[in-house]
């Protein structure tokens, strides 16, 4: 019972816009309570992120006169409207498929790639020397996550290209049916690579310890944003919250989508994307330091690219011609 | 209560913490890097987090004799925290000058030169004490919002 939304319904109420805002916003309260519990504190509200929002609203905007203003207010909403539409394709297994006319997978890769744009704009358009040290950072960052992100993706499209005997698809909507048919990918040994360098992925791209080194508030005091205050900084935040379920979305789709859906489905699928903030995102933050540049960098182009590439090598291998 | 009111007290949740060390002899910091990280005094609780950035702070800490040589340089970083601000003196020293009273190389009072609104005595101030001087200054920022 998969039901297609309208586009502009998708982007703006659900599971786009508001409802993916909500739930972005809800997980960055969630992951900061249970990092205070880690670590052996109280912590903040859950709604601690909502009032940050609300704050930045009241707050005075500043830009640098040296800023290139057009681009210095310019980015965070390229970065929030991308989000906005990425999260419109997104699938919730048996809740919500997207409308295939708005784009799929690749286009979502595509999409994952404008917050680090934007970001990268941000910094160098606002003239802060640590602007620019941000800048550089994620643009190093955004070449060593790239490549492995789009040999995963490659990975499961062959997986359940080859099994189901056609072409590879890059349908998110057939990778989840697949998958709800036959087991999610989680269980699957020859997507175990690529489950292992996803969860080396998404740390990096939402930024978070040890990889937060374009943000690094006691290095580079927090680099590109630095010269952010009030309503575009509180976009930014925004931005980083929606992208936070693409990502996790994104994860989910990928690897244990729900194989029943309704109402058990939905709760199921926000449990699962609770599980992978907690585990991947909150509990890798508060046992990690923060990487070098160059140590990331080295990092990524070694074992995640790797894995990814073995898990492209065994979907290869180990699929063809193999339809259950 | 309007909703710009129920607004305004879900921001005044929201304070985030910036520290400028205007010739402090990190004895106010250690307790203030203390006060926000160690488990027991845990001021995230009220919504507070250390910022990197002048331009994200709400409330501005200021601790130490404000040197001659700091002044400029702290004026210039204070005047980037964007308003509403509220301005908390760390410590005996923006107060008197502390044990460095009396020399030539110190402005303090730093009242002479930053609005302050809270002042948080101690040599360095208890943990407890700096606390309730965050506590009172949200009260400052509410009224400010």
């Amino acid at each position: 019972m998969t039901n297609q939304l309208p586009v502009l319904v998708a982007a703006l109420l659900f599971p786009g816009g508001a409802f993916a805002l909500a739930l972005g916003l809800a997980l960055k309260g969630a992951d900061r309570r249970f990092a205070a519990r880690l670590q052996g504190r109280v912590g903040p509200p859950l709604v601690q992120p909502f009032l940050d929002i609300v704050k930045l609203g009241f707050k005075r905007t500043m830009a640098p006169d040296v800023a290139c203003s057009t681009v210095f207010f310019g980015a965070p909403l390229a970065g929030v409207a991308s989000m906005l539409l990425a999260v419109t394709l997104v699938p919730i297994a048996g809740v919500y498929a997207a409308n295939p006319a708005s784009g799929d997978l690749l286009v979502l890769l595509y999409l994952l790639t404008v917050p680090g744009v934007a970001l990268m704009l941000a910094g160098s358009a606002s003239g802060s020397p640590y602007g620019a040290i941000g800048f550089s950072r994620e643009m190093a960052m955004m070449l060593a996550y790239e490549g492995p992100i789009v040999l995963i993706v490659v990975a499961a499209a062959l997986r359940v290209g080859l099994a189901t005997g056609g072409a590879p698809t890059f349908s998110l909507a057939e990778i989840v049916g697949y998958q709800q048919a036959h087991g999610a990918f989680l269980f699957d040994p020859v997507m175990w690579p690529a489950v292992a360098a996803f969860a080396c992925f998404y740390p990096a791209n939402l930024g978070v310890i040890p990889f937060d080194i374009p943000e690094a508030e006691t290095e580079v005091l927090e680099g590109p944003l630095l010269e952010y205050s009030g309503r575009p900084l509180a976009l930014f935040k925004v931005m980083s919250a929606l992208k936070a379920v693409v990502v996790l979305g994104l994860g989910v789709a990928l690897f244990i989508p729900l194989p029943f859906g309704g109402a058990a489905g939905f709760v199921g699928w926000l449990v699962e994307m609770l599980a992978l903030a907690l585990i991947g995102v909150t509990a890798v933050r508060v046992g990690a330091g923060r990487m070098r540049i160059d140590q990331a960098f080295v990092f990524f182009l070694k074992w995640p690219l790797a894995l990814a590439i073995l898990s492209v090598v065994a979907a290869a291998c180990f699929s063809a011609g193999g339809a259950p | 209560m309007t909703l710009v009111d129920k607004l305004k007290d879900c921001a005044a949740r929201s304070p985030w913490l910036y520290r400028i060390n205007a010739g402090s002899c990190n004895g106010c910091d250690v307790e203030l890097a203390t006060t926000a990280l160690v488990p027991r005094y845990d001021v995230e609780r009220l919504g507070c987090v250390y910022c990197g950035s002048p331009r994200h702070a709400d409330i501005v800490l200021i601790s130490g004799p404000l040197t001659v040589h700091v002044l400029a340089a702290a004026q210039r970083v204070y005047a980037e925290v964007p308003d509403p601000k509220v301005t908390v003196a760390v410590g005996v020293c923006p107060i008197s000058g502390g044990i460095f009273r009396e020399s030539y190389a110190v402005c303090a009072p730093i009242d002479r030169y930053f609005p302050v609104d809270v002042n948080v005595p101690g040599c360095p101030p208890r943990p407890q004490a700096i606390i309730e001087g965050v506590a009172k200054a949200i009260a400052i920022w509410r009224s400010r919002l």
